[in-house]
């Protein structure tokens, strides 16, 4: 009986891939189980843990990078359909290290952190926004995956303010 | 945490897709992944392999002679800024802006809402507006189907084993003074599953009545469904009080609602009539 | 004083960048999650799926048989199988009964957390299903099945005040009134966690993701066997709390603390958000009675309140939520007669715990309904009802028989509030219904008792260190913990202030059990005020050494020496100045002791628990929130359009801070009021996720503005009082108040989600016949299909 439930108990051999992605601005490669999620590619496999999980189902938006430019909760990017595609993390949204994006550095003066898990989905999104050619006031809208149980959002909408005045005069 | 598969194969090509969808056994194909990824998680559906459609070019709004089609691998995001389809089919534009929050919008496909055959897709009942038909491929060849007679029941449809939608086809809109709206009730604004949904499109005439009316709705059955009663009853009339009222009586046939942790049925009885007599309003003025 | 005041100089009362954001921003902060160490191992937990059950036996063959298990544990593996923060009448794992779901059965270490968790959904409990209790008002019938114990009201707590029958007699308008308050989850962002590294056998060091590392300190001692010195227990940065991570967190510490020491590996918990949601504690749901009555104009002549209070299938902090609730039952209103009971009743439901407001949420709630229900019956403008009841600095004294130290700002908070949101206006001219839109605006106010209960005393004291850097620059250490609220940054800016500093030079490091002294939870809005005042203890005994230095340095005598802009002067000839980095040089040369500790306790207060009478709180902070909603009849949807905020807070420590407890409390409790419902099925909740858990967006944001109504108060650091909860306590009662005059009707039901303001509705809905036509027999309509024949 011990061995029968040995056998059943063996996890079902998973095959690996190789993929190909861009991360941050530089090119990598990895070997993934074929389950395995962006997310956890990017935190366990790749070391940046800036990106969070906050419900793994993409209900709360700790987890977004940017694929190819557009926001997307990486809990629900299987690592394989990234091959080939670039991703931005929270790490490398600024360009180089050490430099922040406008966003985040109005995020800093205006307050808009504080418990911290939900700011990096929200600088990710942020930076999509203003990247995105949208309005501030869309922020509303195109926040609303981000969730955050902190701040009651007034401040990220006048970090998100601040920012799109700040790339709008560099412009 | 990964999810439960053994496999990931990525064609090229969609004829290659077909063939492994075909021969590999537990198989799935995978798009956008916004429902799939956490189905496999929980085990509400599960595969062995998965048929990662990103290298296909089954992307885009194309114009076709007699309307459009939409690629299956189209992003909610891309459909809802559509300049064509914003013109043309605002309550589908309307509702992929409110499928899901952005980042979910940006990644879901039009394709993966009609697979994943949710009562509440919020895609749906606009396109069951705009009389739209889905093309379906397999290795024996292509089909198209009404999207009206694609859905089962939750969570399931026609699609034979193996067989992958292609696109969506949007016949052109008949010509007149159009009133098209989406409209979606839940208990916050944006990143909700609809506790009921509310597709309606009417050519209103210089006299008032209205013409070709279609009205679909969400979360109310099993499947999204049209109003046929109620379209029926109001072909040639003017939405005036009373015929509103009547609609609203003869659109509870046409729905089904249950009780379940969204809302109830009563609840959601009371809010069909509601986004029907807000529609038709909006057609009497 | 508004929010748009000019800072005043200095980093008191200014918006300086929070020592924390950059590193948040740029994702470089290390919660426990991104925590991991070579050989650890990742725990999981295997939970009852059920609320009430008797366990014929645990079946782990097939868990330890998974591939990658490394340790099953069951109930026979814990030393000391207990875990309740005050009593014991709850297991770490269980043995023979399940009271709830999320009950633990057994725990599981593995190599990867997806073996771990795969092998704890494969321990086999094989159990025989009980009756079960799943209402706070069953549950205390005498046939009720008992849940924990012998009676499932676990105690009841008093106040009473005068002779409400005496008193009923001149009361005009009389409410009765039963309402239903619903439970809440805290729905911080980082899900619980922690990580336990053993050494040997001797000690052991628990990571958390926590606001009270002392309680797990304790609870992981306790389960272990081990001295207090033995257990180091290091706050991770914590992504949230609001209460939900007081309490809660010992007990995955304590699970992967056994791991641990049974493994000799670290081992590392990480809770799946579902599990989050299944498992852990919630606000607690009351059900509310009221009698309350007033005269011909308006004067409250008594209330009588009656609460059954939910605590669940274990008491946990249950005691001390009801301590809370009982005292905050009246408001900040005086009444002629009071008398009120609070019943703490075991249910077989999710058990309660700590969350922001601590029960005066409910009960506030009931009492700004009631108050509007009076002012509905006498015909007054609710706002004046408020007026007339309210206390101030000539009518101090509250339920309790506590005559407040002045000021007492309630009428301030309310006319503040008032005036900013255009009430007489609005009142005067109600906005037309736009579309389908109907407007409709509320008031509620609260008394807030900052720090702990008189039950609590024991606990209401607090340690810091503070060290001088040879170059000039600051550590500082406290007790109390930073879950994104602003202590570290509250905490800089004190000690800044104190130095005469700039706060770029202090630094406040993450809570650790041995660096300081148990400084109790940080809860009840407490974090800055305990400290800060420790804080300001500390400063205090290092200028015993450092202004000697000074002095000498300066050529005047210590007395003479004041901190201030980065240097040690004279007072009163700023010119002859030295730098403290010159003076830090100095003393570390003369090896003079550059760390002092500081500690604060509250002044101890007389209270009795029998009649509710006495101090049970040091000194108090009063709100009042003004709401705006906007209503749509037809569908029962609320648009909370503003909220205006007017806050007692003494003064302003940390203005972007303070100002950021009140938006992230408003909006808390606007979704606690209109969205964010705890679906139970027989106490499992159906709803474990953020799709049918609804808590609100960036696109549910009210306008929220500010109203700051500043003091010179005694109790906290600098003159600051507490803002965590009194942020929280009035929105949801304002909301409601809103949403009954933009309809109409009275919803004594929160939370106020678009079925039940339907519901509410009944017949005057113009579509409520629908349902009944639905119905009808198939022969006046043909029977429903679901949809198109194939």
């Amino acid at each position: 009986m011990g061995e029968d439930r040995r056998q059943a108990a063996r996890a079902p051999e998973v095959e690996r891939v190789r993929i190909r992605l861009t991360i941050n601005g530089e090119a990598r490669g990895f070997e993934v189980a074929a389950g395995r999620r962006l997310l956890d590619l990017l935190r366990d496999d790749a070391g940046l843990i800036g990106t969070k999980e906050g419900c793994g189902a993409g209900e709360c938006g700790a987890c977004t990078v940017l694929l190819d430019g557009k926001p997307v909760t990486s809990c629900l990017v299987l690592a394989a359909s990234c091959d080939g595609h670039a991703v931005t993390t929270v790490e490398g949204l600024g360009g180089s290290p050490g430099t922040m994006h406008p966003f985040q550095r109005a995020l800093v003066t205006h307050g808009g952190v504080q418990c911290g898990f939900c700011t990096p989905g929200v600088a990710v999104t942020g930076a999509a926004i203003l990247a995105g050619g949208h309005q501030p006031a869309e922020g509303a809208r195109l926040l609303a995956g981000n969730l955050c149980r902190c701040t009651g959002y007034e401040k990220i909408f006048s970090a998100l303010e601040a920012a799109a005045e700040e790339v709008r005069r560099d412009e | 945490m990964d999810v439960p598969v053994q496999r990931v194969v990525r064609p090229r090509t969609l004829d290659e897709a077909l063939v492994m969808l075909a021969e590999q056994p537990r198989s799935r194909p995978i798009a956008g992944g916004t429902d799939l990824m956490v189905q496999l998680r929980d085990g509400r559906r599960s595969a062995d392999t998965l048929v990662d459609l990103d290298g296909l070019d089954l992307a885009g709004v194309h114009e076709v002679d007699l309307g459009v089609e939409i690629g299956a691998a189209t992003t909610m995001d891309a459909i809802a800024r559509h300049p064509l389809v914003r013109r043309r089919w605002p309550a589908l534009a309307e509702a992929a802006a409110l499928v899901g929050a952005w980042p979910i919008q940006c990644r879901a496909t039009l394709g993966g809402n009609l697979a994943n055959a949710s009562p509440a897709a919020d895609a749906v009942p606009p396109l069951l507006v705009a009389d739209a038909a889905v093309r379906l491929a397999s290795p024996s060849g292509e089909r198209t189907i009404a999207l009206e007679r694609f859905f089962r029941g939750p969570g399931t449809t026609v699609m034979a084993p193996g067989e992958l939608i292609v696109a969506v086809l949007l016949p052109a809109p008949s010509a007149g003074r159009v009133v098209e709206r989406f409209v979606k009730v839940g208990p916050r604004r944006e990143q909700i599953i609809s506790m009921v949904s509310l597709a309606g499109r009417a050519v209103v005439s210089a006299d008032g009545t209205l013409h070709d009316v279609r009205v679909a709705l969400g979360a109310v059955a099993p499947i999204p469904v049209r109003a046929r009663r109620v379209e029926a009853h109001l072909e040639g009339r003017r939405p005036d009080a009373a015929t509103r009222r009547e609609a609203a009586a003869r659109l509870q046939a046409d729905i089904a609602p249950i009780d379940d942790l969204r809302a109830p049925a009563a609840y959601r009885r009371i809010a069909a009539a509601v986004l029907l007599d807000r529609f038709l309003e909006a057609c009497h003025g | 004083m508004t929010s748009h005041l000019e800072p005043v100089p200095g980093p008191l009362g200014g918006r300086h960048p929070r020592i924390d954001a950059a590193a948040k921003v740029t994702g470089s902060t290390r919660y426990v999650a991104d925590l991991a160490l070579p050989g650890m191992l990742h725990a999981a937990l295997a939970t009852a799926t059920v609320a009430s059950a008797r366990v014929l036996g645990v079946d782990t063959a097939a868990a330890r048989a998974h591939a990658d298990v490394v340790a099953v544990l069951t109930a026979a593996d814990v030393p000391a199988n207990s875990i309740g923060v005050i009593f014991g009448d709850q297991p770490l794992l269980v043995t023979d009964r399940v009271r709830m779901v999320g009950d633990r059965f057994a725990l599981v270490a593995a190599r990867t957390a997806e073996a771990a968790w795969t092998a704890a959904r494969l321990v086999g409990a094989s159990l025989e299903e009980l009756p079960g209790v799943f209402d706070p008002v069953a549950a205390v019938a005498d046939d009720a099945p008992l849940v924990n114990g012998a009676s499932n009201v676990f105690r009841t707590f008093h106040v009473q005040r005068g002779d409400t029958a005496k008193q009923a007699k001149r009361a005009a308008v009389v409410v009765e009134a039963e309402y239903r308050v619903g439970g809440q989850d805290h729905a911080y962002l980082e899900p619980q966690g922690c990580l336990a590294i053993p050494e040997g056998r001797e000690r052991i060091t628990i990571v958390a993701s926590c606001q009270c590392p002392f309680y797990i300190q304790q609870g992981v001692a306790s389960v272990l066997g081990l001295p207090l010195a033995a257990v180091r227990v290091e706050q991770a940065p914590t992504g949230g709390g609001f209460g939900g991570k007081e309490d809660y967190p010992t007990e995955p510490a304590a699970c992967a603390a056994l791991l641990a020491w049974h493994t000799g590996h670290p081992v590392r918990l990480i809770y799946p958000r579902e599990l989050d949601l299944q498992a852990t504690t919630k606000r607690h749901a009351m059900v509310v009675r009221h009698r309350w009555g007033a005269d011909r104009a308006g004067r409250l002549r008594f209330a009588e309140v009656e609460t059954f209070m939910d605590a669940g299938a274990y008491v946990g902090l249950s005691t001390v939520v009801a301590e809370r609730a009982n005292v905050s039952a009246i408001g900040p209103y005086h009444v002629g007669a009071v008398r009120v009971a609070t019943h703490v009743v075991y249910t077989n439901n999710l058990f309660g715990g700590a969350f922001r407001g601590f029960g005066a949420p409910q009960v506030t709630w009931a009492a700004e309904a009631t108050m509007d229900k009076l002012a509905t019956r006498l015909g007054m403008d609710p706002v004046e009802l408020r007026r007339v009841n309210v206390l101030d600095d000539t009518r101090r004294t509250i339920c309790t028989g506590q005559r407040l130290r002045t000021p007492v700002l309630a009428r301030e908070v309310l006319d503040r509030a008032v005036e900013l949101a255009g009430w007489d206006g609005f009142r005067a001219a109600p906005p037309a219904a736009d579309g389908a839109w109907r407007h409709g605006m509320g008031v509620s106010l609260v008394l807030y008792g900052c720090n702990l209960h008189w039950g609590g005393q024991r606990l209401d004291r607090s340690s810091a260190v503070v060290i001088l850097q040879a170059d000039g620059s600051v550590v500082v250490r406290v007790g109390l913990t930073e879950m994104g609220q602003g202590n570290l940054t509250a905490c800089q800016t004190v000690a800044a202030a104190a130095l005469g500093v700039d706060p770029s030079q202090v630094q406040v490091w993450q809570p650790d059990t041995t660096t300081v002294a148990d400084s109790g939870p940080t809860v009840a809005s407490r974090g800055s005020l305990m400290s800060g005042r420790a804080i300001l203890d500390a400063v205090r005994r290092l200028r015993v050494r450092l202004d000697p230095v000074a002095a000498e340095l300066l050529g005047c005598r210590p007395g003479e020496v004041e901190l201030a802009g980065g240097f040690a002067r004279v007072a009163g000839s700023p010119e002859r100045a030295v730098a403290m980095q010159a003076v830090a040089k100095e003393m570390s040369a003369r090896r003079i002791e550059t760390i002092a500790t500081g500690w604060h306790r509250t002044k101890a207060r007389r209270f009795d628990p029998a009649t509710g009478q006495g101090a049970p709180y040091e000194f108090y902070a009063m709100a009042c929130h003004v709401a705006r909603v906007a209503v749509d009849p037809g569908l029962g949807i609320v648009r909370v359009e503003e909220v205006t905020a007017a806050h007692d807070v003494g003064r302003v420590l940390h203005r972007d801070a303070l100002e950021g407890q009140i938006h992230g409390g408003v909006v808390q409790g606007m979704g606690w009021g209109v969205s964010e419902e705890l679906r139970l099925d027989r106490g499992r909740l159906v709803n474990p996720n953020f799709t049918d858990y609804v808590i609100p967006t960036s696109a549910d944001a009210p306008r929220i503005t500010i109203a700051l109504v500043e003091s010179d108060s005694e109790a906290g650091p600098c003159g600051a009082k507490g803002i965590g909860e009194p942020s929280f306590i009035p929105t949801a009662a304002a909301v409601r108040n809103a949403v009954c005059d933009a309809l109409g009707v009275e919803v004594d039901t929160l939370p106020l989600t678009p079925p039940r303001l339907v519901e509410a509705l009944g017949e005057r809905h113009p579509f409520a016949w629908v349902v009944e036509a639905a119905t009808r027999p198939a022969t006046e309509h043909e029977p429903a299909t679901v949809g198109p024949r194939a």
